[in-house]
């Protein structure tokens, strides 16, 4: 079950706002009276936080807690090929340096290069490979949506008009279009579905 | 809660253990076949990472409180000591320090699964299970061997026996966490080599990872030593940091194995060769630590440092039979991907280069682990523990550290691949030319300064060898001298080289080019920072060579003269504290003619039982030569007091040299900038966290200004009470001073403003660290939702 946005505000915050309250308290309290209490406090806060944390891993173990934004896209980490062509690139890098302070001759560099670059294409055109199926989805999503907001839309210029000729000024039963709103509910029904099948070797078995 | 602290605290390990267990299913689950559990995984990282802290936080209240119900408590704290030494009594004893090192690697755990977030997908599982065994390795001892929630069988005391004297020292503060953090740094590298294997990706992107955290851990075992080093030198009197102890052997024992391994990774970078090599060496670096801690907690060899002996070595041994088997297997299994695509083309390029320095390395680890472990040998094959001391390893030590010195200096001359002989002869021909001038004026000079180029010490052996090593070990100091210059001259050459390529390339400012070229290629300035840092530590190292030492029976208003310092005796006192009674000498020193000071070398005879009395050695540091003054005994009747004087040269700049390397490793740390995250903020969340690190740079380097301050004050006291004897006001002196009015007790204070202070200091870096994060992350989330 979703939570409410306020609350959903509060959980996202609470990882940043929870430790600094306890340090805080812990810190006033332990200085007026005395260090006892003030580790007292803290061990209460870290208790508190071992508990949310064990649970929230529990029940990650269901499946029924929606994946953030964050944890979501933490899944589409890079692949082999993208984490090679970083390494491919950093060598040619250090490369034009040698070339730049005299270390490596002429020949030694153009073949070097040579070797790099073309690795690096190698490594790109199979990085692209990787995401033709991903890019092919995410413009389908995107076709979809925004043929969805159209009809929306359309809808909307009908009720209107409707109830200017029924000369009624009550607020036509539509919902009003707010961008954020209807982004974050989005996001919130797309949270809770499967990733998409992912590039790494493992990921393209999600339950 | 607190009525059954023990219980409570004695659950909260069992939940360690369950909760370590739980993330190691869960983690291995993520990795076999339902990826969507590593977010379960990661929160159980950080759940098991959160009851650690508690457990850790639930014994400090235990010592804040005085609760001598536990075991630990009673004998490792007492009424008397202030709070910053309560704190440092969580790791002053075996069972607390095996809690404190689950805490530094529960921080460790915690920062690794954090920075992991979104990277090396396939890995974080098998990265945080690995993690997980160790957790519960550490908390299965602490469980059945040394739970420091124990409670005394005895019932609970009204007092308890108080921290060892030698270890109420500023330095003994933060050794010990240094060290651990240098240790424990090394699991995050094993967890990754582990995760690499079973995965099978083992290209090279991972490895690069793995380096910062390894450097990371480098530098804290660098530190660590050198505080252990600055420690040994002014508590425990012998005139010398490094006696070569087992405990101290097996200290640097990693350091060696990390620094091949810092620098063979970039072969791998570059080459794609040695990729077994440095799984290997991965793999030996963490096990080193362990093997390091059970010989210090195992009392299988004696040593100054060793914890009292118990059981656990048992508990190691099974650890470190797991860690040998699993890696073996790994590696078999995983033997021909980890074949090299790449090979070391000619002997002229700087993989060849590394290679002999790796190789130069692992045999200095390698004798001293065999010399560290000869009594064991000798137990087993001759019934009867055999030692090799001190000069056995300078000796023989000393060639090998020269070999490294000379590698790491000419390593940078070389390109990657091959250079031609006209670049290498260009590179070589600055250093050359600086290193032939300093040793010609060394020659020259160098008797005359005080530093001879030629010092001949008594043949170790007898016969033709001895004469041999004896004439080597005489030139010595000058090949040391010509290496550093030489070294110093490369750091030199390849700044101003690189300088001028960019002034050159982009029409910049000499110091907009320096800047520029630090900050484009900080992995390889950091490491000639670095570089320049050993070469200074080397100097001091050296400096060994030409120490004066000389031992004088005084009288009161009789002087000895030791290397142009001429010390007047002047008499002795007594005066007592809370702890302990305080013998102090009181001598006047000169220097050429020119008064410059006085020393008060002292004997503290504790309260406490079975306390044999602590040497108080008192020093005059320059960075030229430190003046240390030890007392031997005294006569209460005559007055007659013996000394032990010695003249130590170029000591300082071993202490200057490890603050280089510090910078030079947070040079190399300074976090990259990914093309992502390209904004105002990434460069602001890249400062807060190195603004941490500085802080805590800070931290370190001040402690010697904290100590100075401490003997000032014990200095400024004495010159009052003698002054006040002078005008024949007995009492002053003589009168039982409590621990607020005494030395010591000036002391605590210090030591305690400064805690405070740090503490400050680590908390506002802390906060405004979170802060900027947080603020930094809500600027990446903005933008991930943008796109």
């Amino acid at each position: 079950m979703a939570l409410p946005r306020p609350l959903h505000h509060i959980a996202a915050h609470a990882r940043w706002l929870y430790p600094l309250v306890v340090v805080v308290l812990a810190s006033i309290l332990g200085h007026f009276l005395g260090l006892g209490l003030g580790l007292l406090i803290v061990g209460g806060g870290v208790l508190g936080a071992s508990i949310w944390l064990i649970w929230s891993s529990l029940q990650g173990l269901g499946g029924n807690v929606p994946l953030t934004l964050e944890e979501a896209l933490s899944l589409g980490a890079p692949s082999a090929e993208e984490e090679q062509k970083r390494s491919v690139l950093r060598a040619l890098k250090d490369l034009e340096y040698e070339r730049a302070v005299g270390k490596i001759n002429e020949e030694d560099y153009a073949a070097l290069a040579q070797h790099y670059r073309s690795e690096a294409k190698r490594l790109l055109r199979a990085v692209d490979k990787d995401l033709g199926p991903e890019r092919e989805r995410a413009e389908r999503i995107l076709a979809e949506r925004m043929a969805r907001g159209s009809a929306a839309s359309a809808k909307r210029d009908e009720a209107a008009a409707a109830a200017v000729v029924a000369g009624d000024n009550a607020v036509p039963n539509v919902a009003v279009p707010n961008t954020e709103a209807d982004w974050d509910s989005d996001t919130a029904n797309d949270d809770v579905s499967e990733p998409a099948p992912l590039k790494s070797p493992t990921s393209n078995t999600a339950q | 809660m607190w009525e059954s602290l023990p219980e409570f605290g004695t659950g909260v390990l069992y939940a360690v253990l369950v909760s370590a267990a739980y993330t190691f299913a869960v983690s291995i689950a993520a990795g076999r076949s339902r990826p969507r559990l590593l977010q379960s995984a990661r929160l159980g990282a950080y759940g098991t990472t959160a009851l650690v802290m508690l457990g850790v936080v639930l014994l400090a209240y235990a010592f804040i409180t005085h609760d001598f119900r536990i075991r630990y408590i009673a004998r490792y704290s007492d009424r008397s000591m202030t709070t910053p030494y309560l704190f440092t009594a969580l790791w002053g004893g075996q069972d607390g320090s095996l809690l404190w090192w689950l805490f530094l690697l529960s921080a460790y755990i915690a920062a690794c699964v954090r920075w992991l977030e979104g990277k090396y997908r396939s890995l974080q599982p098998y990265i945080i299970a690995t993690l997980m065994v160790i957790v519960a390795f550490f908390a299965v001892l602490m469980l059945y061997s040394a739970n420091p929630f124990e409670t005394s069988i005895a019932g609970a005391r009204v007092d308890g026996e108080g921290l060892n004297p030698l270890l109420r020292n500023y330095y003994m503060i933060i050794h010990p966490p240094s060290l651990y953090m240098g240790f424990v740094g090394c699991s995050i590298p094993f967890a990754f080599a582990i995760a690499a294997l079973v995965t099978g990706r083992l290209d090279s992107e991972w490895i690069v990872a793995v380096r910062k955290w390894m450097l990371f851990a480098w530098m804290f075992l660098s530190v660590g030593n050198a505080l252990g080093m600055k420690w040994a030198y002014e508590e425990l009197g012998w005139g010398g940091y490094w006696a070569w102890d087992p405990v101290e052997n097996a200290a640097c024992l990693p350091w060696f194995t990390a620094t091949v391994y810092i620098h063979s990774t970039m072969i791998q970078e570059r080459r794609n060769t040695l990729k077994v090599w440095n799984v290997v060496l991965i793999c030996i670096t963490f096990f080193l630590t362990i093997f390091g801690t059970f010989l210090t907690r195992s009392g299988l060899i004696s040593s100054v440092h060793s914890f009292a002996k118990s059981d656990i070595g048992a508990y190691f041994v099974g650890f470190m039979v797991l860690i040998v088997a699993t890696c073996t297997g790994l590696i078999t299994w995983r033997l021909p991907q980890l074949r090299a695509q790449g090979r070391i083309e000619s002997v002229l390029s700087r993989e060849a280069a590394f290679v002999v320095n790796n190789w130069a390395l692992l045999g200095g680890c390698t004798f001293i682990a065999v010399a560290t472990t000869w009594p064991l040998f000798t137990e087993f094959f001759q019934g009867q523990q055999a030692m090799v001391g001190p000069p056995f390893y300078n000796r023989w030590m000393t060639p090998v550290g020269l070999l490294i010195l000379a590698l790491m200096a000419m390593a940078p001359l070389f390109g990657w691949r091959k250079t031609s002989g006209v670049s290498l002869k260009r590179a070589f021909r600055l250093p050359s030319a600086v290193m032939l001038s300093v040793v010609a004026l060394h020659l020259a000079f160098g008797t005359r300064l005080g530093f001879p180029a030629y010092v001949l010490d008594p043949p170790t052996y007898r016969g033709i060898i001895g004469t041999v090593v004896q004439q080597l070990s005489a030139i010595t100091p000058l090949i040391t001298v010509a290496f550093v210059s030489f070294n110093f001259a490369v750091v030199y050459q390849e700044f101003q080289r690189g300088v001028r390529a960019r002034r050159k390339n982009a029409a910049e400012g000499f110091f907009e080019a320096l800047g520029m070229l630090v900050k484009k290629s900080r992995r390889r300035y950091g490491g000639y920072i670095v570089h320049l840092g050993i070469g200074l530590m080397y100097l001091g190292f050296c400096g060994k060579a030409w120490e004066l030492e000389q031992e004088a029976s005084l009288l009161p208003t009789e002087t000895a003269e030791v290397g142009g310092y001429k010390l007047t005796y002047r008499g002795s006192r007594r005066e007592v504290d809370q702890e302990k009674q305080m013998i102090f000498a009181d001598l006047d020193v000169e220097r050429n003619g020119r008064a410059l000071s006085q020393v008060h070398p002292a004997k503290f005879i504790y309260n406490q039982n079975g306390m044999a009395p602590t040497t108080e050695v008192a020093q005059i540091n320059g960075l030229r030569d430190d003046l240390y003054v030890v007392m031997g005994s005294i006569d209460p009747e005559s007055k007659r007091a013996t000394f032990r004087i010695h003249v130590n040269p170029l000591v300082a700049f071993i202490w200057i040299g490890v603050l280089i390397l510090m910078c030079g490793s947070f040079v190399s740390l300074w976090p990259e900038v990914s093309l992502r995250e390209v904004s105002a903020w990434s460069y602001v969340r890249a400062t807060a966290g190195v603004t941490s690190g500085v802080m805590f740079a800070i931290i370190l380097a001040s402690a010697p200004a904290a100590a100075i301050e401490n003997d000032r004050d014990v200095l400024s006291r004495q010159a009052l009470a003698q002054e006040a004897r002078a005008r024949a006001l007995p009492s002053a002196v003589a009168e039982p001073s409590g621990p607020e009015s005494g030395a010591t007790g000036k002391s605590f204070i210090a030591a305690q403003g400064v805690s405070t202070w740090s503490g400050l200091s680590i908390l506002g870096g802390l906060m405004v660290g979170a802060a900027v994060a947080w603020a930094g992350r809500s600027r990446r989330e903005a933008s991930q939702l943008e796109s």
